[in-house]
């Protein structure tokens, strides 16, 4: 640095140290260094909001998977293990006689599927109430299956009532629970998502000060001592740049992906609603059979939970908010609108049959899988459902996954830059300080 | 160059008001959206439980007349396949088929035989005997299960030709219905588990006692003053009384003999609490139906038939077993 000019200092006379006098010495010198404490000061600030701030966002994207899989694994699935293993005694009883061995495994694999996954469920979510239901009350409920079954064995009509008794607890409590904590899942995975896509506020304000008040600093230092910008305090301005734009650039990626997943997200809560009710749908039908009140009984159960999904119109319902946007997403949808077609009609004429008096004919088309029987139209739109909902998820991982990715380094890069540039102003400011001595 | 001060001052006001402008937004927008704890539990939800009622009381009886007895035959049972042009029963017979309201639960009177899935007892071999005189084949009916509330309306409804449940005649009933001659006579008393020392009403003082909804057992039991538990059908109360929830069930004895023929654990105790008797529930205006139900019951009185079915499905469990009453008609 070439020094032309000796700038002058304002002080009427120097203490008799500097150092004594820092906090109030009015010397050019001791203003500068105070205005370089200043700039240190923000620097460092502006590093440990950046580190705080950076591991908010990475927890709260994280905390956005971990409810996926919190979702996936535990909620969704668990309802559908509980539904379908009520199902299954149901339509083992319906049959008559012995249960299918087929039927009576899988009521076996779907209880065991549901106390695995409220085993889960009980550990990521400790002290949840719906979880706390769901357990006190899923062993009551084989319980009294078993005994339905010991008292089918024997040939007493009395283990319909236990059958009826067992029914009702699940879709009167157990199912009910959890869906409550489906729900819950979802709110929970929503706030994270919102701190997820959060402006920084505070990153941004303080990097943009510090900045501001660096260039500030240096404008006025160059017109004072009609000197070339301190090299030092430019050096800290890139730093400080490179921090926002770091942050700028991360968030913005981060954003935009989550709100790509989101869609997904929408798609696979709608999609887990419509097999919810698919399923209530499915359960109407086969207790309509067990009730055995042809005619009687009404079939608005059915027609409600159908119209949920595909709408009074076969063209709205839940299924109209179900395309994530996932390849083939389209396809499925509307494979998946057939099948619920299929469904209905088959359904129609179980009904038909029912109430014309054929009540075996009836029970064979729910309970068998016989082609173009109700048994196997349900299952085909299980099986369209459970194809959409596993597409669906698998983008939302993604999304989530690459918008994790997104925010790598954000932690420490822009706070790194920002004791980069703290270091750099103390060297140029205190050069300058270094010049009165 | 500037007006106030002399030449450009370092000046540290500046940069520090910057910066404590940003300190104080940064400090804001942190405290503001409460960063919650990664993997917090969710606020616990409301309990999700669902208890069943307990009971609706019975609609108050208005006063009766008394029980109205039943129309007469006319004449001997036409052919079956000949029904009389223009009757109730040549229209079930151009239907194929005959609608009958029965219940499901009732072990050895209607009940589903868990090993058939088909329905079978008593009042299921009645229900045959009409299919059988009507259209010549015991099968052509279609059942309907009905919930003991029910029965009255699925009859004045059209819902179902007939009803046979074990359906108890009373002259409120008769307000809605046309019974038939009597074809069984019960009296009701309790179930109640072997060594639990009720042996009579009395002992279920402070106590519950359950029974099926509507049925004429529950008034019976409310004019006791017992405190009382209705479900839909009896097997419902069963599960009640082997979980402990009641401490007896009460309805009529052809029904308790058959619950405790399924449990060896429970008992039927207790003096006779109400009479009442059996007949097939048909509807009003359809007189017609009435007269050949009766002459069939008649038949099956003559023959033994009706004793003999009844022999064989509660010989086991009741001892002796109501012989069918006499016929009793009103013209």
């Amino acid at each position: 640095m070439s020094v032309d000019a000796p700038p002058r200092s304002n002080s009427t006379g120097a203490g008799p140290t500097w150092r004594r006098s820092l906090g109030s010495g009015t010397s050019t010198p001791e203003r500068l260094f105070r205005v370089a404490l200043v700039l240190i000061v923000g620097c460092l600030a502006t590093a440990l909001v950046s580190v705080i701030a950076g591991m908010q966002r990475t927890a709260s994207v994280a905390e956005a998977q971990t409810r996926i899989a919190a979702l996936t694994t535990d909620s969704a699935e668990l309802y559908r293990f509980l539904a379908d293993a009520d199902a299954m005694a149901t339509s083992g009883y319906v049959s008559g006689g012995r249960e299918p061995t087929a039927v009576r495994a899988r009521y076996d694999d779907d209880i065991t599927g549901a106390t695995e996954r409220l085993v889960d469920a009980a550990g990521r979510l400790p002290g949840s109430q719906p979880v706390a239901t769901i357990a006190e009350q899923l062993p009551v409920y084989t319980g009294l299956m078993e005994t339905a079954r010991t008292l089918n064995r024997d040939g007493l009509p009395l283990g319909q009532a236990y059958l009826g008794s067992a029914s009702a607890l699940m879709r009167g409590t157990i199912l009910p629970a959890a869906e409550e904590l489906r729900r819950q899942q979802s709110a929970e995975l929503t706030a994270a998502y919102g701190r997820g896509v959060a402006i920084p506020f505070a990153v941004g304000a303080l990097l943009l000060a510090t900045l501001v008040a660096i260039v500030d600093v240096s404008l006025r230092e160059r017109h004072r001592t009609h000197r070339t910008l301190s090299v030092g305090l430019l050096a800290a301005g890139v730093a400080l740049v490179a921090a926002l734009a770091w942050w700028v650039a991360a968030v913005g990626t981060a954003n935009a992906r989550l709100a790509a997943a989101q869609q997904h997200s929408d798609a696979v809560t709608a999609l887990d609603d419509a097999r919810t009710a698919v399923l209530q749908a499915r359960s109407a039908e086969s207790l309509a059979l067990v009730a055995r009140s042809a005619g009687f009984a009404s079939d608005d159960d059915f027609t409600t939970g159908i119209d949920r999904v595909v709408g009074a119109d076969g063209a709205s319902g839940l299924l109209a908010r179900a395309d994530g946007g996932a390849p083939g997403s389209a396809d499925r949808i509307t494979a998946l609108r057939v099948a619920v077609g299929d469904w209905e009609a088959a359904h129609r004429q179980v009904r038909a049959l029912d109430d014309g008096g054929n009540y075996t004919g009836a029970v064979a088309s729910v309970v068998t899988t016989q082609p173009g029987g109700s048994g196997a139209a349900f299952a085909g739109v299980d099986a369209a459902l459970a194809d959409a909902i596993g597409a669906e998820r698998a983008a939302f991982a993604d999304g989530t996954g690459s918008a994790a990715s997104a925010l790598t380094g954000l932690v420490a890069g822009p706070a790194v830059l920002a004791l980069l540039a703290a270091a750099a102003v103390a060297v140029g400011l205190g050069r300058r300080i270094g010049e009165y001595r | 160059m500037t007006a106030s001060g002399p030449r450009t001052t370092v000046n540290v006001a500046r940069p520090l008001g910057y910066l404590c402008a940003a300190g104080a937004l940064a400090v804001g927008s942190l405290l503001l959206p409460g960063g919650t704890a990664p993997g917090a539990a969710p606020s616990a939800g409301p309990s999700v439980t669902v208890r069943p009622s307990t009971g609706t009381p019975s609609p108050a009886t208005p006063a009766c007349s008394g029980i109205r007895e039943s129309l007469r035959p006319d004449g001997p049972l036409p052919a079956p396949g000949a029904m009389p042009p223009g009757s109730t029963m040549a229209a079930i017979a151009e239907r194929g088929r005959l609608i009958a309201g029965v219940d499901q639960g009732k072990y050895l009177a209607g009940y589903r035989d868990p090993q058939t899935g088909q329905l079978a007892g008593a009042d299921i071999d009645i229900v045959h005997s009409i299919a059988k005189a009507i259209l010549g084949d015991p099968g052509a009916v279609q059942f309907v299960v009905l919930d003991i509330a029910d029965r009255e309306k699925a009859v004045k409804d059209g819902k179902v030709d007939l009803v046979v449940d074990h359906f108890t005649v009373t002259c409120s009933r008769q307000r809605n219905v046309e019974f038939s001659s009597a074809y069984m006579t019960v009296t009701q008393r309790l179930l109640v588990p072997v060594g639990s020392g009720i042996r009579e009403v009395e002992d279920l003082r402070g106590r519950t006692v359950c029974t099926s909804r509507t049925s004429t057992n529950e008034g019976v039991l409310r004019a006791l003053g017992l405190n009382v538990q209705t479900r839909t059908g009896i097997p419902d109360c069963v599960v009640d009384l082997q979980r402990g929830r009641v401490a007896a069930v009460s309805s009529d004895d052809v029904i308790l003999a058959g619950l405790a023929a399924q449990d060896p654990q429970t008992e039927v105790v207790g003096r006779a609490l109400d009479h009442s008797s059996y007949g097939v529930g048909m509807r009003l205006d359809q007189p017609d139906l009435v007269r050949f139900v009766n002459a069939l019951l008649e038949r099956s009185r003559q023959d033994g038939s009706l004793a003999a079915s009844d022999q064989r499905w509660l010989g086991d469990v009741l001892d002796p077993v109501p012989q069918p009453p006499p016929a009793r008609y009103r013209d």
